[in-house]
């Protein structure tokens, strides 16, 4: 196999990464996909999703990846760290996962290790999809050949002793799934030198100030990063809360929501989920919310007590009102993402209340769902590479 | 006592006669009233609902709901008593419906006003496809209840599975001696329990002489899975006993219980005059006219304990228009099946 060497330098260190091929070859196969990928989205993805699959794998986007880990590019020469791609790795996506597996996929081409990805035995998933149309419409070179002869992907039930084996062998394990799914991977006999992740189950809230929240982008943002898949998102607000706004805010930004939601989500909802967001809005009521109803049920919004409990429900977002302390201490305890529409989000006051709160990710609204090196405050991608040490 | 907690005046009615709407709506009122009064879930529901002055215009409670609160109305009268619950299938949390002794003895008239007038009512023995485990639990389940509401068309009864959900658990000798020297039985179960322990089994001989009405509800769900029509369902049941033989398929919901909704030999589900059958659309709620397919509002005045007078159910269905051929007035509607679920695409993480 190729050894090819990229120096980065971070100031205080060089690190020399090893690949199995230029960094600019793969990046130009990204770039080549990308083209292809101006054409008819393919089954099953939405607009939407294709749409972030075509930003993301543009090409300061990857490189990016590896300057926020490694640094900026450098000349040849003497290095602090070698760094070279561990494998194998085993990722596992449970059954429901969305955009996580063809982003993942993309980040693991990088390093262009053998992997292998357990997906979904019984549902739809969009990794092998994604991976099917690359393997068609990559050109000839690194990605190909990755994707051809080290990508593996491997549809098991939950039972199947090959979970056993990848956890055996892989030099990096990252899973994704409910608290459960992850514990259960993680709990399988695997080498004491190899790296793990455990992507296991999260909540996101967004943040914005009561002056902001009157803005209509903001109303429209918050429908959009809300709508794609609603409470099913990780990475999806559940709860909007309005700092230092009275409830009458929160109650003028749900009315917003409300009128601008068939707007930026014009087509009906399914059958059941229109079902699902009736049957939220009489449970909301009972917790305490004061909810409405989006035109034809496309989905529930409901301002109410901070104190009150958010209710579980796919299309159903819920608007309070409160300062910063009490949407710390009534954030769930699982948050991961706070979505922020702050006139100052970069003040000591915010660093201060992220902290408490307990989120890994504190980023604009407009960005919650954007994947990236670093998730849920694990560097796992850095872990994807064995580091050495060298003194010279 | 509280006119309420009076019996009501549509269950004297024979249950497919002439519809008294104007009595129904009155009725459904107070029940409404009563609730709101009562269940402070309920109130918090329909913070504006004032009244209404047609059937259309009167609060319901989403079946869901019944899946996530144990929704009570307290009042005059009225003394909580065991739970029933629905059988839970594809592993969603069961619905529990709170049970009191008024409201019982409304859904004993209604049940067995409704199943006189498709079977035969003198009393024979009943064998019911269950184990006598279920009866044990402190919470009634779906299938228990409902072969308990056959108790009034038996002489004698007997549960006859070994194991509550191992269809070939099912103990002949239990049958037959449940059977003695009569000649005629009545068997409950659910479809797919029928299906597999019954109509799937080696049956004894002695059941060939011995004419069966085979009642059955829960759902064509698990029978759909592995292709089994309804006419092979019923003609493989009735191949196993003797001539004269019937099988009956009545709808009803956990949420609803009491009320059940026999399909004719003309394919229809008829309405019994104390409680009503609305189709709806899922988008708008509008009320739709026949024809129309929507989620099923089902009605009834039979339920005290709780707000399940009026539930929007997760069924689809569609109103048929006019007389039913098979002689039966009243309200008819066709079943055609349950909401369709997708998979909810979503982050790894829900």
């Amino acid at each position: 196999m190729r050894e090819v060497i990229q120096v980065f330098d971070a100031g205080t260190r060089r690190t020399a990464v090893v690949l199995p091929f230029a960094l600019a070859e793969i990046l130009d196969d990204w770039g080549a996909v990308r083209r292809a990928m101006r054409g008819p989205v393919p089954e099953p993805f939405v607009r939407d999703e294709w749409a972030y699959l075509m930003s993301f794998v543009g090409d300061a986007q990857l490189r990016s990846v590896f300057t926020a880990t490694f640094g900026q590019p450098a000349p040849d020469g003497p290095a602090d760290v070698l760094a070279a791609p561990r494998e194998p790795v085993a990722v596992w996506l449970p059954n429901n996962v969305t955009l996580l597996g063809p982003l993942i996929a993309v980040l693991l081409s990088l390093p262009g290790a053998a992997t292998t990805i357990k997906i979904g035995s019984n549902a739809e998933d969009l990794v092998r999809p994604f991976i099917a149309w690359l393997r068609e419409h990559a050109p000839e070179g690194p990605l190909a050949s990755w994707l051809r002869e080290r990508v593996e992907l491997l549809a098991v039930e939950r039972d199947d002793p090959l979970h056993a084996t990848l956890a055996r062998e892989a030099a990096v394990r990252i899973a994704f799934g409910s608290d459960e799914g992850v514990d259960g991977i993680e709990a399988l006999p695997h080498p004491a030198t190899s790296q793990g992740f455990a992507f296991g189950d999260r909540r996101s809230e967004a943040w914005v100030s009561s002056a902001r929240a009157a803005e209509p982008g903001i109303c429209d943002t918050l429908v959009r990063v809300f709508g794609i898949y609603g409470q099913v998102g990780c990475t999806a607000p559940r709860r909007v809360v309005v700092i230092d706004g009275s409830p009458e805010d929160a109650r003028a930004l749900r009315d917003r929501l409300v009128c601008r939601w068939p707007e930026i989500v014009p087509a009906r909802p399914a059958m059941h989920i229109a079902s699902a967001n009736l049957a939220a809005c009489q449970e909301a009521a009972v917790a305490g919310w004061d909810p409405v109803l989006v035109d034809d049920h496309r989905a529930m919004v409901a301002c109410g007590p901070a104190s009150a409990p958010v209710i579980e429900s796919v299309q159903s977002l819920f608007i309070t009102a409160a300062n910063t302390a009490e949407a710390t201490s009534t954030a769930p305890a699982n948050l991961q993402t706070i979505g922020h529409a702050l006139e100052d989000p970069g003040s000591s006051e915010w660093t201060s209340a992220v902290l408490r709160s307990g989120a890994e990710r504190f980023v604009p609204v407009a960005r919650m769902h954007h994947f990236g090196p670093i998730w849920d405050g694990f560097a796992y991608w850095r872990a994807l590479f064995r580091e050495v040490e060298t003194v010279r | 006592m509280n006119p309420v907690l009076q019996r009501s005046a549509l269950l004297d009615r024979p249950p497919f006669g002439p519809r008294e709407d104007e009595t129904l709506l009155a009725e459904l009122l107070a029940l409404t009233h009563r609730h709101l009064a009562g269940c402070p879930e309920y109130a918090a529901m329909w913070p504006d609902w004032s009244g209404a002055e047609a059937l259309t215009e009167l609060p319901f409670v989403h079946t869901t709901v019944f899946k996530h609160m144990r929704l009570r109305t307290e009042g005059e009268g009225i003394a909580h008593q065991r739970e029933v619950r629905s059988s839970a299938t594809s592993g969603q949390a069961p619905s529990a419906i709170s049970l009191d002794a008024h409201s019982a003895e409304r859904q004993a008239v209604s049940t067995r006003a409704v199943l006189e007038d498709f079977l035969d009512p003198h009393p024979r023995p009943l064998v019911v496809l269950d184990s006598a485990s279920a009866l044990r639990s402190r919470a009634l389940g779906a299938r228990t209840a409902a072969a308990l509401a056959l108790r009034p068309l038996s002489s004698d009864l007997r549960f006859v599975l070994g194991a509550p959900e191992d269809p070939e658990s099912l103990d002949w000798d239990a049958v037959l001696a449940t059977l003695g020297d009569g000649d005629e039985l009545l068997v409950y179960g659910f479809t797919w329990m029928l299906w597999l322990g019954w109509a799937q089994a080696d049956v004894p001989e002695r059941l060939r002489e011995v004419r069966v009405d085979f009642v059955h509800s829960g759902g064509w769900k698990k029978l759909e899975t592995i292709s089994v029509a309804r006419e092979e369902f019923d003609s493989a049941l009735l191949a196993t006993v003797g001539a004269g033989s019937r099988v009956l398929d009545y709808y009803g919901m956990t949420e609803q219980i009491g009320m059940i909704f026999p399909l004719c030999p003309h394919g229809v589900r008829h309405v019994p005059t104390w409680g009503d059958v609305l189709v709806r659309d899922p988008w708008t709620l509008e009320p739709l006219p026949p024809g129309e397919v929507g989620m099923l509002q089902l009605l009834n005045v039979l339920a005290l304990g709780a707000p399940y007078h009026s539930v929007l159910s997760e069924d689809v269905g569609q109103l048929v228009p006019g007389p039913c051929a098979c002689g039966r007035g009243g309200r008819t509607f066709v079943l055609d099946g349950r909401v369709p679920k997708a998979e909810l695409r979503g982050c790894a993480n829900a």
